[in-house]
């Protein structure tokens, strides 16, 4: 109360400093509070409410838990996203280094940045307008990859209609559209080793390859932890590409987490049921994050 | 100085003023909000503006019609009407839902629902309805598959486009005769243009009039179960039929597009679907040459019903809900509904329309007047008919796919269902 009090009425240069650095952090803490941790607070509570929208709501404690966490097409939707998810985040991250390795060799700054500038352009488009491009180049009849396999003399494939296909397509998709961003954070992260470092390693007899395996990786490994529960996150939560290509099928194959809770708070209008899933994918994400965290995370000095 | 700050805040406070007063205070003249999501057809949309501004002229009130996209449109509408603000005045959906589970409807002045009551053909009085009180107003006949065929495809595979198959048997055989294979065995053109994409509800509705045909029906009379129904002898032999269809006699595909795109481009032989895919078809593939029959039958020839019956409905907390329900009485009249329907060429609502000049000139007249012969086939106005029709079209896609057999399909989605209506 004292330390607060002295915020609101600083008496000493230490006590204003710590103000105005409470100030300029003020409006992003109103801002998450606002925009997520409300959200997460009203989702945690109507997950142990059954709603009804301009209805009454009734207290039901675990109940809808039990019946979303015992639900054999809720967890075929955990498995599609986590399969899904296994395509997608280590192809994007592996990717992403490779491409981020090629560019920062790149003497030329200008051919440099006119890669890295096509390398983003897919993450700056929107994901809906991504997927519909997608599903373009994917129609069995008039895709654009279908035409090339002609081409060559292989027969089309069924790319989002086929059951065993459509998860590996729609992860090209989301490697296609992540690629860039993950690959300007390793650029940058790249551009900050110092050049002593390498020249240091050439001295003493290192090869490329070496210096690769036992530098810059380990010097990349916070950025690599941090694109990789970036991915993580981002490929739990994809909706707008499944939505707009697949809606989930053929026959339920691709539908995620997301899709399911969005159908069953939006279609089903069963909102505690949707909110248990929502709290099943915070919890999930956290504690794989926090995992992630602990267990990867080295600080590298050299 | 001092005035110039004077006069700086009092600027200041009148534009902060004017930006937050209601926008009524300031906004001419008043409109009443009205949200439709049927995308596919813009000129029934636009007929409410065009008689919005009649309308003002006597009340006051325009009409702005807003098109929300079909994709997601339930969760647009569920943010505005619980959030209240920017939420339309009339909008348009399924009455079980809005009004059923939910309780966003206003009830409709009772002289209105009797005009309505008194106006609509006997199959679709239920239409608009949740336990016996009238709250909306039907906006589609003929929401009915019906069959229509490519005349051309048909000449060419040695059938006559005149003497349709009549039973689901002598249907197989003709799209048999209809479907032409590659020399890799895969077909270029299919006989049967069928829906196996997209939302598991619209798979089941589509898979319904099968269903029916062979005397299955999806729930109990009285929708409280499922098991029994959904998962009868009847329905996994419909089921069986129609994955046959894909799996053995491949006279449908699962490769081609939708199936409104499948005829349009003389990919496929026949759809089966409802009477606004004929203004459709006019206007997007006008080359091709059609003709609408009644469903082929089996055990029972499918009759006028349907899995979608839209509605108009009043928000019951929108301010202007005299006007709104004054605005639905303006343009609830024979006349109205008959010009309405026919800019976006579909099937007029009233009963004083049906046999009208109009009517009778379109191609599924007869087929509409044989469908209506028929008795009304099961309909499942249940408040969680989605989640119902989900659990349904799941099992039906997955036979499709020939992820498993009709029958443990039809079983795990019957026990499923149950489960819903329980909760």
């Amino acid at each position: 109360m004292h330390d607060v009090w002295r915020l609101v009425a600083p008496r000493s240069y230490l006590d204003r400093q710590r103000r105005a650095g409470l100030l300029f952090v003020l409006p992003a803490l109103v801002y998450f509070a606002l925009v997520f941790l409300v959200p997460l607070v009203e989702s945690v509570i109507g997950s142990f409410y059954r709603t009804v929208p301009g209805g009454e709501s009734r207290f039901v404690g675990l109940r809808l838990y039990e019946k979303v966490l015992t639900d054999s097409t809720f967890w075929q939707a955990v498995s599609n996203t986590v399969s899904l998810l296994f395509m997608s985040v280590p192809a994007t991250v592996a990717l992403a280094l490779m491409v981020a390795l090629g560019l920062h060799r790149l003497r030329s700054i200008r051919a440099r940045s006119v890669w890295t500038a096509m390398y983003f352009l897919p993450f700056a488009v929107s994901l809906v307008a991504a997927a519909l491009i997608w599903q373009w180049m994917y129609d069995p009849l008039y895709g654009f990859l279908n035409h090339l396999l002609n081409r060559v003399g292989m027969p089309p494939l069924h790319w989002l209609q086929s059951l065993e296909m459509v998860r590996p397509s729609l992860a090209i998709i989301n490697v296609w559209v992540r690629l860039g961003f993950d690959t300007i954070i390793f650029l940058a992260a790249l551009q900050a080793i110092p050049t002593e470092y390498y020249e240091a390693a050439s001295i003493d007899g290192a090869s490329r390859w070496q210096a690769l395996r036992r530098l810059t990786l380990p010097l990349l490994n916070p950025q690599i932890v941090m694109v990789t529960i970036l991915e993580l996150i981002f490929n739990f939560k994809v909706f707008d590409t499944v939505y707009a290509t697949t809606q989930g099928g053929p026959a339920g194959a691709s539908q995620t987490v997301i899709m399911l809770l969005y159908d069953t708070a939006f279609k089903y209008f069963r909102l505690g049921d949707a909110s248990v899933m929502a709290v099943f994918v915070f919890v999930s994400l956290l504690l794989v994050t926090l995992a992630q965290w602990r267990l990867f995370r080295r600080q590298v000095e050299y | 100085m001092r005035s110039r700050i004077v006069c700086a805040v009092a600027a200041g406070v009148a534009v902060l003023t004017l930006a937050l007063a209601p926008p009524t205070a300031w906004t001419q003249p008043k409109k009443l909000v009205f949200w439709t999501h049927w995308e596919q057809n813009p000129e029934f949309n636009k007929f409410y503006e065009t008689r919005g501004k009649d309308f003002a002229q006597k009340s006051g009130y325009e009409v702005q019609v807003v098109t929300v996209p079909y994709q997601g449109y339930e969760a647009k509408y569920l943010a505005a009407l619980v959030g209240k603000s920017g939420a339309p005045d009339i909008f348009m959906g399924m009455t079980h839902h809005w009004c059923g589970q939910y309780d966003f409807c206003d009830r409709m002045p009772a002289d209105l629902a009797k005009t309505w009551d008194d106006s609509l053909p006997k199959y679709m009085v239920s239409v608009g309805k949740w336990k016996g009180v009238r709250y909306g107003t039907p906006i589609e006949h003929g929401n009915f598959q019906q069959m229509y065929i490519n005349t051309e495809t048909f000449k060419k595979a040695g059938l006559d486009p005149d003497k349709p198959p009549k039973t689901l048997d002598d249907w197989l055989a003709a799209m048999k005769k209809l479907t032409v294979l590659d020399a890799k065995g895969e077909p270029t053109q299919v006989g049967f243009a069928l829906r196996h994409k997209g939302h598991p509800v619209g798979i089941a509705d589509k898979f319904l009039p099968f269903a029916h045909a062979y005397g299955a029906r999806m729930l109990s009379p009285n929708l409280e179960r499922a098991t029994g129904f959904a998962n009868s002898p009847e329905m996994v032999a419909a089921l069986q039929f129609y994955a046959d269809l894909v799996q053995k006699h491949k006279v449908a595909s699962l490769v081609f597009p939708t199936p409104e795109d499948a005829f349009g481009q003389k990919r496929a032989a026949t759809i089966f679907r409802e009477s606004w895919y004929f203004g459709w078809v006019k206007k997007n593939a006008p080359e091709v040459s059609f003709k609408v029959y009644a469903l082929p039958c089996a055990k029972a020839c499918p009759g006028a019903g349907n899995l979608f019956p839209w509605t108009n409905m009043v928000y019951k907390n929108s301010a202007s809900k005299p006007a709104a329900w004054d605005f639905i009485r303006f343009i609830s009249n024979a006349k109205d509904d008959l010009d309405q329907h026919q800019a976006q060429g579909i099937l007029p609502v009233w009963t004083a329309n049906l046999d009208s000049a109009y009517v009778k000139a379109r191609p599924d007249y007869q087929s509409t007047q044989e469908m209506l012969k028929q008795p009304v086939p099961p309909e499942y106005y249940h408040p969680k008919s989605n989640e119902l029709a989900t659990a349904f079209g799941e099992a039906v896609v997955a036979a499709l796919y020939g992820k498993g057999q009709p029958k443990p399909l039809l079983d795990e989605a019957a026990a499923k269902m149950d489960r819903a209506l329980k909760d």
